[in-house]
């Protein structure tokens, strides 16, 4: 009990560093595999600054949501409506802007303020209902998709966003693309709550112990709910972002994200189970996929590999499989050992 | 002697740097029953855990009836006729009685035909053998736990079980459901087999073991006839030391009354027209059989499960208890009989889970001040004497003595008036109950009201300036606390002798 207890405490120490090799280990094949001189003499594909900040600026938006499902993970939690609210998010800043005639930031305002709303929705069949955040959440999120195409009939798709706001997702600010600094923005505040404020404390106890928590006098159903309204929050900020990157708000935004973000989540050493894990694990496993993703595309220019985007999903999920395994093996070899031999017959 | 039926010799184990075993001898003859006592981590639990094959020792030898055996696993374990039983059955809750044997008992393909009337006729035979009334047809979950327990023996017997371990059978029993269990480890006596007891209730040592064998620090301190020994003589081998009393006196004189329950009723949980007070610095404890509404009753004094009806007063004024956060404001804290569920958090540090009730006093501004934290941990680990590596330690990693230290720990740090601890020294060693009861003591003298709730009978006796007795969801007698054993018990069997309400 005790040594296991301190294993698996060194193990996720070790998670981190591990996958820090791991994506160490990626950038620099790519970086030697994916970049080469066209026959002009430029230098073209993963080595290129262009493409680094291709790969930031790609990975901004699942980021986020990663970042939304941090804090509900750890409280043993989970939220797959995320991916489907940042497209209901999307279509009414869209609409909000074009249809209603606000100016943009207010659209904006308001825009993080129904995400807000709608986490509220997932918070409150969750602490006052007392439903499983799995069906709840699986419900909204045929809700929140279902509600952005029957605002747009499935069809309408808001464009023409003034340059001011595209600058938001296109362009660069202080040498980095703009929306980078509003990730980094929002990966320190989610950061900070989780890893130095009482807030975080309480969300592992709740992801440990939910009854235990009660006991000791936390507000569980308060901080539960906090969870998903942000989760809300973040994902709605992640609709701006992707709004501004796409020029574009269209109903089917973000589709599938939720589920990369989980994998990111996973990847970066947080139990599915509550209770353990990190925001730079997250940061970590968001990055791990992010650079294989674009680091694939880059491939063919070299080898002439065309099906090499298509085996990211590949890719993906044996990166995740192995960092999962990774990191039970040192435990389960070291029980190994630790048996005698068997006696001869 | 014959040769005996498990021989162990010159066992050793460690886990990483710890040394759990350094060198046990103990041996078990067939058709006798023997006691193996010692403090939390003296060893037992690794022990049993190699007996049953679930660990391996680095060194020493087994013997079971003659024979070496070496590099043994669980299913060898069982093959040899070594059975366990838990404190926690390990059944099936939905699967029923005889289903629950049969998974344990029944060989052969999975693709087999089930025999329905052969599979309930053996679960029958072998509950009738232990004496036991429990239908094979019924569910696991609706047993009561010592109804649960006498179907693992059931499971043990049935499996030809020669050699018995028995972990603490009896910690969450109670009285009559003890004398069933007692009946039932004679009868095994009687049928040959060997039966290792745990218990740290010396009481039942004396009525129903043959030999006791101390384990200390890892190692056998000395193996007994029960008859040489006297109650101070073993608890001078486990904790080597002699204590001269177990009870420490009372010091305290109980000041103003603190606490008003006037009437006090909860529908949802059971509890009805409780009416009671406790003075400052007064040990009301508050006894009664398992199932009495004692927990149930300072669920709702704690505000988990609010009262419905009655007045809840806290010096002179009058408290509306709608959840545990309030009743914290109000200086009321509990410590809750289920240590591992509700008590720690056995996978946080000793500081996160000492400063879990505290957060907006210690750290106001909720940003997490770490000094401030580690230094309070420190103090409380100083103070209570918690063994543990550090404030950074995982609780899971204390023994149960220490895990209640910082459960009590959390609580103190909340600067209460009134404390209500429930069953405080259940699964916890000698040597940390007499440490908690001098800190029950302690406190009481410095005018914290304390309701103590204990199915220890003695302990109720030996630490209450009065004593409540519960029965059937309501408050039945509050006796003076120098009240003997048996009106204590005729109150808590529904036959109060006339008391002073």
């Amino acid at each position: 009990m005790n040594t296991a207890k301190r294993d698996w405490q060194a193990l996720l120490t070790r998670h981190e560093m591990l996958l820090l090799y791991v994506l160490i280990a990626e950038w620099l094949f790519f970086y030697f595999a994916g970049t080469t001189t066209n026959r002009r003499g430029v230098v073209v594909g993963f080595g290129t600054l262009d493409r680094q900040f291709d790969i930031l600026r790609h990975s901004c938006e699942i980021g986020l949501l990663a970042l939304a499902l941090t804090p509900v993970i750890i409280t043993a939690g989970i939220d797959l409506s995320v991916g489907s609210l940042l497209g209901l998010c999307a279509i009414l800043f869209g609409q909000l802007w074009h249809d209603g005639g606000l100016p943009i930031p207010v659209a904006a305002g308001l825009t993080l303020a129904l995400g807000a709303l709608a986490g509220g929705l997932n918070a409150a069949l969750i602490t006052a209902l007392r439903l499983p955040p799995l069906i709840v959440t699986l419900g909204t999120y045929s809700l929140f998709r279902g509600l952005a195409e029957a605002i747009t009939h499935g069809s309408i798709t808001y464009t023409d966003f003034p340059e001011t706001f595209l600058f938001v997702g296109q362009e660069r600010w202080l040498g980095l693309p703009t929306q980078a600094w509003i990730f980094f923005v929002v990966a320190l505040a989610v950061w900070l709550l989780v890893h130095r404020t009482t807030f975080g404390r309480t969300f592992r106890t709740i992801g440990l112990a939910p009854e235990g928590a009660r006991y000791a006098g936390l507000p569980v159903a308060r901080r539960l709910a906090l969870v998903y309204v942000l989760a809300g929050l973040i994902a709605a900020i992640a609709a701006i972002i992707y709004t501004a990157r796409l020029g574009q708000a269209k109903a089917d935004a973000g589709t599938g994200y939720e589920l990369f973000a989980i994998t990111a989540v996973v990847l970066g050493g947080i139990s599915i189970f509550g209770g353990t894990g990190s925001v730079h694990g997250t940061l970590l496993g968001v990055a791990a996929i992010a650079v294989l993703k674009n680091g694939l595309a880059c491939l063919p220019v070299v080898m002439g590999m065309n099906a090499a985007e298509e085996m990211s999903g590949l890719l993906t999920g044996a990166l995740l499989l192995l960092a999962l395994t990774a990191s039970v093996l040192p435990k389960i070899l070291s029980h190994v050992r630790s048996r005698p031999h068997a006696p001869a017959p | 002697m014959s040769s005996p039926l498990l021989a162990l010799s010159q066992l050793t184990k460690s886990f990483g740097g710890a040394r759990a075993l350094r060198g046990v001898n103990f041996d078990l003859q067939a058709g006798e029953v023997h006691a193996l006592l010692g403090e939390n981590g003296a060893g037992k639990s690794t022990l049993i855990k190699i007996v049953t094959g679930a660990h391996q020792p680095d060194g020493g030898t087994i013997t079971v009836a003659g024979q070496i055996v070496a590099g043994l696993t669980p299913a060898a374990a069982h093959a040899l006729g070594i059975a366990c039983i838990y404190q926690q059955p390990a059944l099936f809750p939905d699967l029923t009685v005889a289903e629950n044997i049969a998974l344990r008992l029944e060989a052969g393909s999975a693709l087999r035909r089930v025999d329905w009337p052969a599979r309930r006729a053996r679960a029958h035979d072998l509950l009738a053998r232990i004496g036991a009334s429990i239908a094979p047809t019924a569910e696991v979950r609706t047993l009561s736990m010592p109804e649960q327990q006498l179907v693992e023996i059931a499971c043990a017997l049935g499996a030809g079980a020669r050699i018995v371990i028995m972990d603490e059978p009896t910690a969450s029993l109670t009285h009559q459901e003890q004398h069933l269990l007692y009946a039932v480890v004679r009868d095994l006596r009687a049928h040959g087999v060997g039966v290792i007891y745990i218990s740290h209730r010396l009481e039942e040592i004396f009525m129903l073991a043959d030999r006791v064998t101390v384990l200390r620090d890892g190692q056998s301190v000395g193996t007994h006839p029960v008859d040489t020994l006297t109650e101070a003589a073993l608890i001078r081998l486990m904790v080597g030391r002699e204590m001269t009393q177990i009870y420490p006196p009372a010091e305290s004189v109980p000041g103003d009354t603190l606490l008003t329950v006037c009437d006090v009723g909860c529908a949802a949980s059971g509890v009805h027209h409780v009416s009671f007070d406790v003075r400052a610095g007064e040990i009301f404890g508050l006894g009664g059989l398992v199932g009495a509404g004692r927990t149930e009753l300072a669920r709702v004094l704690f505000g988990l499960t609010p009262a419905d009806s009655g007045e809840i007063t806290l010096a002179g004024r009058r408290l509306s208890l709608g959840s545990p956060q309030e009743a914290i404001a109000h200086g009321l804290a509990y410590v809750p009989e289920d240590r591992r569920r509700h008590g720690v958090v056995l996978d946080l540090p000793i500081a996160h889970n000492v400063t879990m009730a505290i957060h907006r006093p210690l750290f106001p501004t909720t940003w997490l001040r770490f000094g401030a934290e580690r230094s309070l941990a420190l103090e409380f680990i100083r103070d209570l004497a918690v063994k543990c590596a550090g404030p950074a330690a995982p609780v899971g990693s204390l023994s149960g003595g220490n895990q209640q230290k910082v459960a009590l720990a959390r609580w103190l740090a909340t600067k209460p008036r009134l404390l209500i601890l429930d069953e405080p020294t259940q699964g916890v060693d000698v040597g940390a109950k007499g440490e908690i009861h001098r800190l029950i003591r302690r406190l009481a003298k410095e005018g914290l009201a304390v309701i103590l709730i204990s199915s220890d009978l003695p302990e109720v006796l030996g630490m209450s300036d009065r004593i409540g007795v519960m029965a059937g969801g309501t408050l039945t007698a509050i006796l003076p606390g120098h009240s003997d054993a048996h009106t204590v018990m005729a109150a808590a069997l529904g036959t109060p002798e006339k008391g002073a309400a």
